[in-house]
């Protein structure tokens, strides 16, 4: 791959997994700005670490999950850059018809629980709904499949749990 | 609400996503995301200019400290301030290393608890230099600067009276400071840089981020229980 080749197969690349881009950022961020502005970060961080991506040890995907998943949690806990737009302007980087469509019920309560959970159980709640196995969302993760067996399984309890006490 | 079921409607949600989601390939492109230097990388540079002009204190001094090595009211302040300097080297060179050290594309439990190291040593760094720079920038730093920009002795200027009482009330002002800072800190909130102030001298950033990385390393033995 010489260096001319790098923001077409970036792009590319991306542009086959921005579902992950436009998932992580809507269960970190509520409002569009900081959504807006969460994209420009993680797109920045991608782009600055593709260098040294080597898919011989993991996958485009879940070399993307790690990055969008820390820069996420990094965001979300920190102050003061929720106005700071990357990229200046007014110019989104992403947009999508699914802000103004309105989810089915269940997607909207998925996201509800989502939301209430801390950084951490939103990354496991969304590498589980993404279709990721036990070994994959270990990986990104950086724990055990055991462990994280555990982990989803608790947060199953819980979901069921939460849904027993809204009904009741 | 069971969340097996959900997950199939998430998985519907996910093939129209596909087609609705536009990226704009042109912001995509290398030059519009040179534009600006990630937080971390930031902090790095910050941390290195740091380091260059802790490097340039100690030149001066190490010049000021061998002129005067015979005249210890001279030598002893200028040495203060070296130390002084020399932990704040130290400590800068250390938080540029691990900042350069973090590679996002690593797993997030491993990532995140680098962070928070990193963040608790910045803010170690900060309130320690907070507390003990007003022992060593103030009269130390008079008495060296005088005698090696003007020739002028302090001592003999400004009475040896005036230069303990100062060196008293930087003593003294410490434990003032964080006893302030604790019991006003709250109370700032309209004054977001004295608010931020109070806040790093009390040593409540600290104690979050000690207590986020306790929660990281209890979400890790959590999982495992």
């Amino acid at each position: 791959m010489t260096d001319s080749d790098v923001p077409a197969t970036f792009q590319n690349q991306i542009e086959q997994h921005k579902k992950i881009l436009y998932k992580v950022c809507n269960a970190y961020c509520r409002d569009r700005e900081s959504r807006e502005d969460l994209a420009q970060e993680i797109t920045f961080q991608l782009w600055r670490s593709y260098g040294k991506f080597d898919g011989r040890r993991c996958t485009f995907s879940t070399w993307m999950y790690r990055i969008a998943l820390n820069i996420a949690i990094s965001f979300y806990r920190s102050e003061g850059v929720r106005t700071r737009h990357v990229i200046p302007g007014e110019q989104f980087l992403m947009e999508s018809v699914a802000d103004t469509e309105r989810p089915s019920d269940e997607v909207r309560l998925l996201y509800e629980f989502i939301e209430e959970l801390d950084p951490f159980s939103k990354a496991f709640v969304l590498l589980y709904l993404d279709g990721n196995t036990y070994p994959e969302i270990a990986n990104i993760i950086g724990l055990s499949e055991t462990n994280v067996a555990t982990k989803i399984s608790r947060l199953k309890s819980r979901m069921k749990q939460e849904a027993g006490t809204k009904n009741t | 609400m069971d969340i097996d079921v959900l997950r199939e409607k998430w998985v519907e949600q996910d093939r129209k996503l596909d087609e609705s989601i536009h990226m704009n390939g042109r912001l995509l492109t290398m030059a519009n995301m040179n534009r600006t230097q990630p937080p971390l990388r930031r902090f790095a540079l910050l941390a290195g200019l740091g380091t260059l002009l802790g490097l340039m204190f100690l030149i001066i001094l190490g010049g000021f400290i061998y002129k005067h090595w015979a005249e210890p009211r001279f030598a002893l302040p200028a040495i203060a301030l070296h130390v002084w300097v020399i932990a704040y080297v130290v400590t800068s060179i250390r938080q540029m290393v691990a900042a350069f050290q973090i590679h996002f594309d690593q797993p997030v439990t491993a990532v995140q608890k680098q962070i928070e190291s990193l963040r608790m040593m910045r803010l170690r760094v900060l309130r320690w230099a907070l507390l003990t720079g007003q022992l060593v920038w103030w009269i130390p730093l008079l008495i060296v600067a005088l005698k090696e920009f003007w020739d002028v002795d302090a001592y003999r200027i400004l009475g040896p009276g005036f230069l303990i009482a100062n060196l008293g009330f930087g003593v003294v002002i410490i434990p003032a400071a964080v006893w302030a800072s604790n019991k006003f800190g709250e109370r700032m909130g309209r004054r977001p840089a004295m608010q931020r102030l109070m806040r790093e001298l009390a040593g409540y950033n600290l104690r979050a981020a000690s207590r986020y990385l306790a929660t990281l390393n209890e979400f890790e033995y959590e999982t495992r229980a």
